[in-house]
């Protein structure tokens, strides 16, 4: 009851702020998403609509140095330590390249401290895709497998299928590609094909193959382009 | 950033369109080298300097650049010869004299200790870059060569005879990590004047005083050794060099990056020259020239703050719309995906000031893995400048290195700076082996990469670039410098090339070679635009002659030269051949 309640608390004030974000990205609008999360640090959608409106403002240190207060308020907030990774993460595409590695493993770590507060299939997910976009000589990439496997595992057991799952079968087809699997990434992409049959990503892959597959992964994941951290898909109607 | 981006998707579809129309069009015939340098004589090896102590391979590592070739006739006899570096104690700079005037054969005589012009490579002093300019207007190109260290400066006495003049120059108090060097007349008195830019801070890294020397930030450092300007001063008619140094009061003594390569050219077209800075670790910079040899920092609003880790600068108008654009090497690798920088010069936008678009994922362009010099040409005479880019950085074992730099990137709090916390790199190869890459310039603002059909796709640790034409046969050939290996020499070999024309401008007072000159040649509704350098392109000096591909065009309709002094002159230049132009001969334009 009393979480319900702080939830409500959590919508309205977000509701109020993002009005605000909307017209201008005034650091007052930020501090009132901020108020939101912290209300309820449990909730995806408030952080996540946070770090939506901190891209949008470029004050991703704000949000870095938020998250670290939040952890520290909540060290048992799973969605807490998976949002401060995701802040490392929207920063990575405005970071020189030296500094996206740093960024990186920084957000590695703070996936690594959700998934050992909660072995959720988001942020197992999260952590194996990640994997993904560090080069194969860091030798990340059956970490990678083990992560989006148990990953798939845990979507297979969501009471209710959704788009957004599709992205399992995508990042375990790159991961089983990358550590050269070619059988299971065409198996696992082929698989999801049949349950998410107009997923783009999917289709891609299957229509390709050999060296023209292995350039359109690494295109994928280049780190130049923003990774698409938004948690809306998970509560977004299919 | 909304009209760039409208300016970018707008020359990604016409990419397209070009892509799709070369689809149909036959191949262009190909372009083809081949490479000469053992039976020319020219296939001269190169030494790093070796440091003593524990950290000597981490200092070996980034010292690892001074190997660079200087082209210029220096003996006036109607041919194109190459000095060229190299950077261990005690081991000979080389100065490469073309034989093929009057013999015909494109053989080389070293003649570097008979001229006075080997030394360099002292206890305390690395050879990093060198620089054929006109230091004292007599008419033959005097030799700069750049060091850790200070500077030295050859006088060229004529008959193959240089003297060292650095003594009472002003240069022999610039003591700095050099690594390139260009000459241009800065502040419009006719003189050429010397750009210096630094790598380190200028500590002597041989007695390292501190052992944090290194950069301070990965990307975004402010630790290096920037530039220095040095104004010509030399009374004509002396046979004495001098220099000033003007670095603060030219407005480019603030600028502390880890400068790997300079540049200049007339970027905005109000005829002085400009400059461009390519900063390792860091920002890039641009900078306007006031009109008098000042300059203001125009970085913020022309291109933008980047990170990456610019290697090289050159100058061309890739896509012939009469605009100077700019060519930047960055690092692109499987670990580090910066991309290269091909600056497309928008022009003067409606407030008057010039702006650039990087242009080179939508060109083809982007990935010369771990750049170095990279120069345009036009090597088929097709009428398009290609581009080609040398690239690797240590060559040596199957272990890659690259692990333990992350392993030390990585480590809470590391001071990058501390040359004491690199990992030793023993035998470990970091981004070697790495192919060549030829940019064809397709036309329509797209390029292919063409390197192993052209048989210039070498994997060598590649450094420097001089591209000329060795041979007077209208066709480009080069030479490319190597870390700690031999050079190479390519001859253009190309069976179907298109038309061209060369010029040799002559200009009056103490800027024969006249750097800075402008040259347009139009056919039709044809533009080419030229512009003669003082340098540009890391660690290799081109030839100050003006080649300019025509494809199948049979006649310009003109030849106009901007003098560096601002005279502009028509002349007429048969096709097929270099005529030499002077200023003040040339008819009036009309």
């Amino acid at each position: 009851m009393r979480h319900d309640a702080l939830r409500g608390a959590a919508a309205l004030l977000l509701w109020g702020a993002l009005a605000p974000v909307a017209a201008a990205d005034t650091p007052p609008a930020l501090a009132q998403l901020e108020q939101a999360v912290a209300a309820a640090p449990d909730s995806p959608r408030p952080s996540s609509d946070y770090r939506m409106a901190v891209i949008k403002a470029g004050e991703y240190d704000r949000a870095i140095a938020f998250f670290e207060r939040l952890v520290a308020a909540h060290p048992k907030s799973a969605n807490a330590w998976l949002n401060y990774g995701y802040a490392y993460v929207d920063k990575i595409p405005a970071a020189g390249a030296i500094s996206r590695v740093i960024l990186a493993n920084h957000s590695l770590e703070k996936f690594t401290k959700s998934i050992e507060l909660q072995r959720a299939w988001l942020a197992l997910y999260t952590r194996g895709n990640s994997y993904l976009y560090w080069p194969p000589i860091f030798g990340k990439g059956a970490l990678a497998v083990a992560d989006l496997e148990e990953a798939l595992a845990l979507v297979k057991r969501e009471p209710k299928r959704r788009p957004v799952h599709a992205r399992v079968y995508v990042a375990l087809g790159d991961a089983y590609w990358r550590t050269e699997q070619p059988e299971k990434a065409r198996a696992v992409w082929r698989e999801g094909t049949a349950l998410f049959p107009n997923t783009p990503q999917l289709q891609a892959r299957l229509a390709r193959d050999g060296e023209e597959l292995s350039t359109y992964i690494y295109d994928q994941l280049d780190s130049n382009e923003r990774v698409d951290t938004s948690l809306a898909p998970l509560w977004a109607e299919p | 950033m909304g009209r760039a981006l409208t300016t970018a998707g707008r020359r990604s579809a016409v990419a397209l369109l070009a892509v799709a129309l070369a689809g149909a069009a036959p191949a262009p015939p190909p372009i083809r080298f081949e490479e000469i340098g053992e039976a020319a004589g020219a296939r001269l090896p190169h030494h790093l300097r070796q440091f003593a102590g524990p950290h000597a391979d981490v200092l070996e590592i980034f010292t690892a650049g001074g190997s660079a070739v200087a082209v210029a006739d220096y003996d006036g006899d109607g041919d194109e010869d190459l000095f060229v570096t190299d950077s261990d104690a005690g081991r000979p700079n080389r100065l490469l004299r073309n034989e093929w005037v009057p013999s015909g054969a494109l053989r080389f005589t070293e003649v570097a200790a008979a001229g006075g012009v080997a030394g360099g490579n002292d206890r305390l002093s690395i050879v990093a870059d060198a620089l054929w300019f006109e230091a004292d207007g007599d008419g033959r190109p005097d030799l700069l060569v750049a060091r850790f260290g200070t500077p030295l400066l050859y006088r060229n006495l004529g008959g193959g005879r240089f003297a060292d003049v650095t003594a009472g120059s002003g240069l022999e108090t610039e003591f700095g990590n050099t690594i390139a060097a260009i000459a241009f007349d800065a502040d419009g008195d006719g003189r050429l004047d010397v750009l210096f830019g630094h790598y380190f801070k200028p500590v002597n890294l041989i007695e390292l005083p501190t052992p944090q020397v290194l950069p301070n930030n990965l990307d975004e450092a402010v630790n290096g050794g920037g530039v220095s300007l040095w104004r010509n001063s030399t009374e004509p008619g002396t046979g004495r060099p001098r220099f000033v140094e003007v670095s603060e009061k030219a407005g480019l003594a603030a600028h502390t990056g880890w400068t790997l390569d300079v540049g200049h050219a007339d970027l905005d077209d109000d005829g002085d020259q400009d400059l461009y800075l390519a900063g390792d670790y860091g920002t890039d910079r641009l900078y306007w020239n006031r009109g008098d040899g000042t300059f203001e920092d125009a970085t913020k609003e022309a291109i933008g703050f980047d990170t990456k880790k610019g290697m090289n600068v050159d100058v061309g108008d890739y896509d012939r719309d009469g605009r100077l654009d700019i060519y930047v090497t960055n690092i692109t690798d499987d670990y580090m995906r910066e991309c290269n920088m091909l600056w497309h010069n928008e022009g003067r936008g409606s407030d008057g000031r010039v702006r650039f678009t990087d242009v080179a994922k939508e060109t083809g362009t982007c990935n010369s893995l771990w750049g170095w010099a990279a120069k345009f040409a036009d090597f088929d005479n097709d009428g398009w400048e290609d581009l080609f880019a040398t690239d690797g950085l240590r060559s040596a074992g199957p272990e890659e290195y690259i692990p333990l730099v992350l392993e030390l990137i990585l480590r809470p709090n590391v001071d990058f700076t501390d040359v004491r916390l690199w990992p030793a790199i023993g035998d470990r190869s970091w981004s070697g082996f790495q192919k060549k890459k030829l940019f064809r310039n397709l036309g329509g603002g797209t390029f292919k990469e063409v390197a192993a059909e052209a048989g210039v796709d070498n994997d060598r640790d590649g450094r420097g670039l001089g591209v000329t034409d060795l041979d007077d046969d209208g066709l480009l050939d080069f030479y490319q410098t190597n870390a700690g290996q031999p050079a190479l020499l390519y001859r253009n070999t190309s069976t179907s090339p298109g038309r061209w024309l060369g010029l040799k401008l002559a200009g009056t007072g103490p800027n024969p070679d006249a750097i800075g000159a402008r040259v347009t040649v139009r056919a039709g509704s044809t533009i080419w635009v030229r512009e003669v350098n003082g340098g540009n392109g890391y660690a290799g000096q081109s030839t100050t002659r003006v080649h300019v591909g025509l494809g199948a065009v049979e006649k310009v309709d003109s030849v106009e030269v901007r003098w560096p002094g601002g005279r502009v002159e028509r002349f007429a230049a048969p096709l097929g051949r270099y005529t030499t132009v002077r200023e003040g001969e040339g008819s009036a334009p009309r």
